[in-house]
């Protein structure tokens, strides 16, 4: 075993979560595509909200409160 | 060896949409956001004035005749009191004004400096708002004129600042500009002064851009909007 679970050689960590994933190809397809939606909603709602401010554009005050 | 290199290649693919994603974020999102709570605090501000017009007329007429008004109570954090309309910014510009200058307040409208003067009274109301990212609303600062008209209202006045001078570039830590006699705009006697602050460039922050402005008229509510909101 490598560092990573998808350490098998056959393909990359997408490629590892395709395989975990249950049921048909259609079924396989419908539950990436709500991961996706999950992680951008994560990152919409949660992270990027932190992340933004350390950006200069929040600067337009004169005392820096 | 094939391994490294397919999970790099695909680390570089996630990392990459990432930030696709958040400059969509920081370009798009915040301002579809801003607009919406802009939107909500004007409604908020509106339903409030109009709520509180109506008792004063009749409560008010027994204290008439005490020597000076009563102080008004102080704004509160975080909270919108006025809205701030700059034709020049376009017709339709009108932007909340709130109290204090955090970072979570200017998100939501333009923020007031705290420890200045209230709207309309002598000193300096000074305000700060985002040149980019939450509606953008300074983002045609550089285009305020001398003569610019700034127009204000508390829900029972309507404030009319004219601009005095435009664009002024200056650094972070040139809290001067936004003192009751602000030096460098060139007034010299105490006065019923405004001063607009957002950043420069665009997108940095290296620098602020300031634009000073005097009172010029005031009119009650009922008197209808003031001349320079008529088109």
């Amino acid at each position: 075993m490598g560092l990573v679970p998808w350490y098998d050689g056959r393909d990359g960590m997408y490629g590892w979560i395709w395989r975990h994933l249950p049921g048909s190809t259609w079924v396989r397809a419908l539950i990436s595509l709500a991961l996706v939606v999950a992680v951008v909603y994560v990152l919409f709602q949660y992270v990027f909200p932190w992340a933004e401010p350390l950006l200069p554009f929040n600067d337009v005050t004169v005392d820096n409160q | 060896m094939r391994v490294i290199v397919r999970t790099v290649s695909e680390l570089c693919i996630t990392v990459g949409s990432v930030i696709v994603l958040f400059v969509v974020y920081v370009l798009f999102w915040t301002g579809v956001k801003a607009d919406g709570v802009m939107d909500d605090q004007i409604e908020l501000l509106q339903e409030q004035w109009a709520r509180s017009s109506t008792p004063p007329a009749g409560a008010g007429s027994s204290t008439a005749n005490t020597a000076s008004p009563p102080k008004p109570a102080p704004y509160a954090k975080g909270k919108p009191f006025a809205i701030m309309h700059i034709p020049r910014l376009g017709f339709t510009w009108n932007k909340p004004v709130l109290e204090g200058t955090a970072t979570g307040t200017l998100k939501k409208g333009l923020g007031h400096y705290a420890e200045t003067a209230r709207l309309g009274q002598k000193g300096n109301f000074a305000v700060a708002g985002h040149r980019r990212t939450y509606g953008d609303p300074f983002k045609d600062f550089p285009r305020l004129r001398r003569g610019d008209a700034v127009v204000l209202t508390d829900g029972t006045t309507w404030f009319t600042y004219r601009i005095d001078k435009g664009p002024y570039k200056t650094v972070p830590s040139d809290i001067e500009v936004i003192d009751p006699v602000p030096r460098t705009s060139g007034y010299t006697r105490p006065g019923r002064y405004l001063t607009l602050t957002t950043c420069e460039p665009e997108w940095g922050h290296s620098h602020r851009l300031i634009v000073w402005a005097h009172l010029d008229s005031t009119q009650p509510v009922e008197a209808g909007k003031p001349e320079a909101l008529r088109r």
